[in-house]
């Protein structure tokens, strides 16, 4: 659905990302990770057709993007794009901000009502429809901004730090509204810093400090599905052998009460558990390992670093 | 078209919900109406003869028709540039703001991030800020005749305006510096980041306006309606290059990215 290649964007003369090349499949839910300045929201833009690469070239949704060339009305129709701040018109209710947006995006009235109306509904803001845009809460208005970018019924998807600055409260809303648009298999890429927000939503993930330093799978695709951390009641070393032998696990580490576990397969756990029952040992949790999306990010910074991109 | 449509539509609507800016866009049109015609009123009661006479001197009106038909007839030429000011004024208000204001409350991204073309953002934008500066610098012209005859007929025998002259600066003129007022806002708009500092540079295109007003009410000149057509062939030929100069510079990416 996205293939980028080479994608390079510089502004009076400072490089903002060079040398992008990645690919996106369709449905799969796309991370961009990176610190502050590294070029994620230059590389949405470019995907959204609203910055023309400077060199390299892109198809986003059977739309070309070229050097010099931003891409058209066309590619911008199939794309729904969440900016980093909502974006709306104060004194515009919230329904007609969306209205407004979905006749520019060449929606038939009737349909835009019904559209609009239909996401209101979905994303519990039927209530808030008729309020000033300026009245509603932050996390209505990401939300509001999400439906926004569902509008015309984009077959990509680009956010744009949707959580940011938000309480705890609507950042688990906003999360929520995404989780259920991946399980609807729409094309999404999200653009981020935070680290748990790609391992919860994301199936994989582009490292950017300028340039791409790594692709990885994440979540439940990814490394960390594939280390757990086991709790027993008490230390027991036979259960420990025991699971040390299952042809699934790769290896196994005690500390105390603590077992760390490395699988060979994701689906494993229900081995692992049993063989400790087996062997008498009481599990009190199992743990999935969160650490390694934070040690792989962490450790290609600190190599961006040594090579001087940031 | 659409787009532009569905532009005007909604930059209206947020008009029609913004008191403060209705406001400020009529009272200076409420006040252009108000003054001469009351001034003209009072005069009509109360001023001495040798008034209306020193009047009828300074401005070289014709002895024809008395002092007082002297006095409507310079009031009714020498405040007529002052509605060539409103129509260039007015879209102002609104127009400066047009696309800095966007790009001000965080609007511009999504607005361009919509399939919309460049040429239906600025057609959107202008017309949302040309209709309203247009009625109501119509509806302030008519007022003033209105009021002008009400206070002159009595004692002239006939409603003296509109006359050629007023016709044609309002049905002609006033939209064509209506046009002019308001590429040069969206142009100006477009390339300045800061829409107070888009405004202030748009306002001052009316200083020639004024300062024709102000040389007129001085007795130095005298416009009439050979001036006023060179003018509005020179506000046609600027509107066409400032449409087109608006549509080159708009460009969408510099937009999102000049900060300064």
């Amino acid at each position: 659905m996205i293939e980028a290649r080479g994608l390079s964007k510089s502004f009076n003369g400072r490089r903002a990302c060079w040398d992008l090349s990645f690919e996106v499949g369709k449905g799969e839910v796309f991370g961009l990770l990176g610190p502050n300045g590294a070029g994620k929201t230059t590389t949405l833009r470019m995907l959204a057709g609203l910055y023309a690469p400077d060199a390299g070239e892109a198809q986003v949704a059977g739309c070309a993007i070229a050097a010099g060339a931003p891409g058209g009305a066309e590619l911008r129709r199939r794309v729904g794009l969440l900016t980093e701040s909502p974006g709306f018109y104060d004194r515009l209710t919230a329904l007609e901000n969306l209205l407004h947006f979905a006749r520019l995006y060449g929606l038939p009235r009737a349909d835009a009502e019904a559209r609009a109306r239909r996401l209101l509904d979905r994303f519990q803001l039927h209530a808030q429809g008729d309020r000033l845009f300026a009245e509603l809460s932050r996390g209505m208005k990401q939300k509001l901004a999400i439906a926004r970018a569902l509008l015309h019924g984009p077959q990509v998807v680009l956010l744009d730090e949707p959580t940011v600055g938000l309480d705890p409260e609507a950042t688990r809303e906003v999360r929520a509204t995404i989780a259920e648009l991946a399980a609807d298999r729409t094309t999404l890429v999200l653009c981020t810093h935070d680290l748990d927000e790609v391992e919860r939503l994301c199936s994989r993930a582009a490292f950017i400090a300028g340039q791409l330093l790594a692709v990885h799978a994440v979540g439940r695709h990814g490394p960390a599905a594939l280390r757990v951390r086991v709790s027993l009641t008490a230390p027991h070393a036979a259960a420990v052998s025991r699971v040390a032998a299952l042809p699934q696990v790769a290896e196994v580490r005690a500390e105390g009460t603590e077992l760390h576990v490395n699988l060979r397969a994701a689906d494993a756990v229900p081995e692992v558990v049993a063989a400790l029952c087996a062997a008498g040992a009481r599990v009190e949790a199992v743990h999935p390992h969160r650490d390694a999306l934070e040690e792989s990010y962490l450790s290609l910074l600190a190599q961006a670093r040594e090579r001087g991109l940031l | 078209m659409k787009g532009a449509l569905e532009i005007v539509r909604k930059e209206l609507l947020e008009l029609r919900r913004s008191p403060l800016l209705l406001a400020s866009m009529l009272s200076l049109p409420a006040t252009v109406v108000a003054v001469p015609v009351a001034l003209l009123a009072w005069l009509a009661h109360a001023a001495p003869p040798q008034a209306l006479e020193f009047v009828q001197e300074l401005y070289r009106v014709p002895a024809q028709g008395g002092p007082f038909a002297a006095l409507v007839a310079a009031l009714a030429r020498n405040w007529l540039p002052m509605f060539l000011v409103l129509p260039v004024f007015l879209p102002i208000l609104i127009a400066a703001q047009s696309i800095g204001g966007e790009r001000e409350r965080r609007t511009l991204e999504p607005l361009l991030a919509t399939p919309v073309s460049t040429l239906e953002i600025i057609l959107g934008k202008s017309v949302a800020a040309l209709v309203p500066a247009i009625l109501i610098t119509w509806i302030a012209a008519a007022l003033f005749c209105l009021g002008v005859d009400l206070v002159a007929r009595p004692r002239l025998g006939s409603a003296p305006l509109p006359d050629a002259d007023w016709l044609f600066a309002t049905f002609v003129l006033s939209p064509l510096l209506a046009l002019f007022g308001n590429a040069l806002a969206v142009v100006v708009s477009a390339r300045v980041v800061d829409p107070r500092a888009a405004q202030n540079l748009a306002a001052t295109t009316v200083v020639p306006l004024l300062g024709l007003l102000v040389v007129q009410l001085a007795g130095r000149i005298s416009l009439g309606l050979r001036f006023y057509l060179g003018l509005a062939a020179g506000a046609a030929a600027a509107d066409v290059l400032l449409v087109a100069l608006a549509v080159r510079l708009f460009d969408r990416e510099r937009l999102l990215t000049k900060w300064r």
